[in-house]
């Protein structure tokens, strides 16, 4: 094996997205529906325990595969749909676009991801879309430099001047020459931007600006459960625990795309 | 039967429906350390604090009172069964038309600044809260019904009413009741509330907002002996939970507004007591009645139909609160036995429901505050209405935000939740008459309005009862919001801390608490 980070990290990304399709076959409750055994311990009817409402937690936990995976994936798309064009343009047309470009990237960039992510969610309210929009807007920026850099370096080469000598159009060149070399950047910032998505809409959980009740997800469950540490601690440990893994999973694969 | 039986024939009624539900309650103690009275010590009590001010003429914050009734004395207080007893105030007569109070205030009371409590004091005080270009809070209380206040003599002070008004005693135990130093308000002027100057037991030493607000012993309180404690310290908690950790750790020895399930990992520690509240604070939803789709009397009966609220206690209260059939629950004597809401009956909601022109169900936004309890009742409605066809999508609010957004009325459906007041009509009008502050329902009923109007204007106790119960019968039928439950709640202390009583306004009073050896 010559990547064995990348091949672990393929693994538990993997696991998770079985978890996450499968999650009517394994899990062994219905996630929604509440009980009157309230905040029960570990038992062989609920491995993980109850929730507050007397919900399984189990279930949830698998359950809530669904709601991170599709925050991490969906907020990272949506950053790369933004930000790899603006950076593509920025990079190879040079001049007044490329200064106002940055400027725009480098004024997100000042801005803390969780503050900003933290107005927006506040102001046009908390759901599955909004936080993927949100999130996905947050992240824009760094993909956009990463690329502008690596477009900037690749429009200098022999290759792409030759090409342009040769009279290919600004488009062809983008496509053909510049893309290629830009990619594997794009695939790395898309990994880390997964991971970062999924911690910080656990962090908006936390600050209650998460995906709204009773919808199972991971960040919202490590709230939920954080008022009943001293009683089950399973409650945040569980959902606490894929969040981990699945930043890490993503995290592996990101750092070794070179 | 003089004015002044019927006022003592009032307050027996309530005190003993209310020590009959007390028998019900049992206080939960651990250690027996705390008997005697001890003099001296530091009190640390945990509060999420949301105060603004300590000026009691602006006082609008819940929490506010826990510190003002350290600081102030009301006119008249509370008995831990909600009856009125005599505090600045010794004594008092109502005219025969019940249109004139007189107030006999007691002797050789001082301000903490050193000036005289005295019926000049109470007359200037009552007239701030009228003022209009003093803008109180509390003038939408008061100018309905008082005409004007008279000095008689230096220690007796009039109320002229405009019609006999029971429930302003009720509020002379509270707000409007805080009895401020006159030269101390004007001499600070805006920073009154950071420099309260009252007639209590304890004087403001510091307040830092966010961390800690701390009260030391008043040396020339009024009541020989009193207060026992040299110190309160209250400190800011982000939440009761933190608060249950600091409290087993020693470092504060009262937190409150503990649920059944907050208290569940220090029920059996012989290091701490709990003391349940005696009447439960009032859950409901509610929901717009003017406009579509709760306009419908049909669409509101099914909602109600479909709600279980005996699964509602059973789940977030332990099955220790109680169910609610109406505003007002047993153990105040305005509660109505005949007051019954809609039974639990799924069936019937879905028949109602097609009958109301959703055979189909419908989908609604049901306002979501960031409140754990509400967050737990808002899921099991969404859940038992899914069940007849409602689909409910939870909307969060921030729990700052929530109340504000109601009043303004961009809310419609949502639940609250209100604690009981020492007079029904203390809540029942200003939520359910067509001109209460608080009727954020839209509702009107133009009998509910005679009924409430009649019983506010009469001291007869019978009379009111009657009232207060055909009024109750009518709200539920109406429906401007379906009764939950009445919650249940807790306060733990340290085992060595003495004295602690609740008043059914949830509202702890700790000046005659003591602390022993630990």
């Amino acid at each position: 094996m010559k990547h064995p980070a990348r091949w672990i990290g393929g693994m538990i990304i993997a696991s998770c997205v079985i978890v996450a399709v499968a999650a009517p076959v394994l899990a062994p409750d219905d996630p929604y529906r509440s009980g009157i055994a309230m905040l029960d311990l570990s038992s062989r009817a609920h491995w993980f325990g109850t929730d507050d409402l007397g919900r399984d937690v189990l279930s949830r936990v698998i359950y809530g595969a669904r709601a991170s995976l599709a925050i991490g994936l969906g907020a990272a798309l949506t950053a790369t749909l933004i930000g790899v064009p603006i950076g593509l343009l920025a990079g190879t047309l040079r001049g007044r676009v490329d200064a106002a470009l940055v400027a725009l990237i480098d004024l997100f960039i000042a801005l803390p991801g969780l503050v900003l992510a933290l107005i927006i969610t506040a102001m046009i309210g908390a759901n599955l879309r909004n936080l993927v929009l949100t999130l996905g807007f947050v992240m824009w920026p760094a993909i956009a430099r990463l690329v502008r850099g690596q477009a900037l370096a690749l429009r200098e080469t022999l290759f792409v001047e030759a090409a342009r000598a040769t009279g290919g159009t600004r488009l062809s060149i983008i496509r053909r020459h510049i893309w290629p070399g830009v990619l594997p950047v794009v695939a790395a910032q898309f990994a880390t931007s997964v991971s970062f998505a999924i911690f910080t809409s656990a962090s908006l959980s936390f600050l209650g600006l998460g995906i709204p009740p009773p919808e199972a997800d991971w960040g919202g469950m490590v709230r939920q459960g954080f008022d009943y540490l001293a009683i089950n601690p399973l409650l945040s440990l569980a959902p606490g625990a894929g969040v981990s893994l699945t930043v890490l999973g993503f995290y592996l694969i990101g750092t070794t795309i070179k | 039967m003089t004015p002044g039986m019927q006022n003592m024939r009032m307050g027996m009624l309530g005190r003993r429906r209310a020590l009959a539900a007390l028998a019900g309650g049992v206080l939960v103690s651990n250690g027996a350390r705390a008997q005697a009275p001890k003099r001296g010590g530091t009190l640390n009590v945990g509060l999420v604090n949301d105060a603004k001010t300590y000026d009691p003429i602006y006082s609008v914050q819940f929490t506010e009172r826990h510190v003002l009734y350290l600081m102030f004395d009301t006119l008249v207080r509370y008995g831990t069964d909600f009856s009125i007893k005599p505090e600045l105030a010794e004594s008092w007569e109502i005219s025969v038309d019940g249109k004139t109070i007189v107030f006999t205030l007691r002797e050789g009371v001082a301000f903490q600044d050193g000036t005289p409590f005295d019926a000049a004091a109470v007359k200037w005080n009552i007239d701030q809260r009228l003022d209009p270009h003093v803008n109180s809070p509390q003038r939408a209380l008061l100018a309905p019904i008082i005409a004007s206040v008279d000095v008689l003599d230096p220690h007796r002070v009039a109320f002229t009413l405009t019609q006999p008004s029971p429930g302003l005693f009720s509020l002379l135990g509270e707000r409007v009741g805080f009895m401020v130093s006159p030269t101390a308000w004007k001499a600070r002027g805006k920073d009154f509330g950071d420099h309260p100057v009252g007639t209590g037991a304890f004087t403001l030493k510091e307040w830092t907002r966010g961390s800690q607000v701390v009260v030391e012993r008043n040396p020339t309180y009024w009541q020989k002996g009193l207060p026992y404690l040299d110190r309160i310290v209250v400190h800011d908690l982000a939440g009761s939970v933190i608060g249950v950790q600091r409290l087993l750790t020693g470092e504060i020895d009262y937190v409150g507004e503990l649920t059944p399930t907050d208290v569940l990992p220090i029920e059996s520690r012989p290091s701490v007591k709990l003391s349940p509240i005696k009447v439960g604070r009032w859950y409901f939803l509610q929901w717009h009645v003017n406009t579509p789709p709760f306009d419908n009397a049909k669409l509101r009966q099914a909602v109600a139909g479909a709600i279980d609220r005996q699964r509602l206690n059973e789940i977030t209260m332990r099955g220790q609160g109680s169910v609610s059939d109406g505003p007002t629950p047993d153990g105040l004597w305005w509660y109505d036995p005949a007051v019954k809401s809609l039974p639990y009956d799924p069936a019937k909601a879905k028949a109602l429901l097609a009958e109301a022109g959703y055979p189909n169900g419908f989908s609604y936004d049901l306002s979501t505050p960031q409140v754990a309890v509400f967050q737990q009742i808002n899921q099991l409605i969404q859940e038992q209405l899914a069940a007849v066809g409602i689909k409910v999508t939870l909307q969060p609010v921030a729990a700052s935000e929530w109340y504000a957004r109601v009043v303004a009325g961009s809310t419609n459906m949502t639940p609250t939740r209100w604690t009981q007041r020492a007079d029904p009509d203390g809540l029942l009008y200003i939520l359910f008459h067509s001109k209460g502050f608080a009727n954020t329902m839209k509702y009107k009923n133009d009998r509910v309005d005679a009924l409430l109007d009649q019983a506010r204007a009469t001291y007869d106790v019978a009379v009111r009862k009657q009232q207060y119960g055909e009024a109750q019968k009518l709200i539920v039928d109406d429906l401007p919001m379906v009764p939950l439950i009445f919650g249940a709640e807790y306060a733990a202390l340290r085992s060595n801390i003495g004295g602690f009583e609740w008043i059914p306004d949830e509202i702890p009073r700790f000046r005659g608490l003591w602390k022993a050896a630990s």
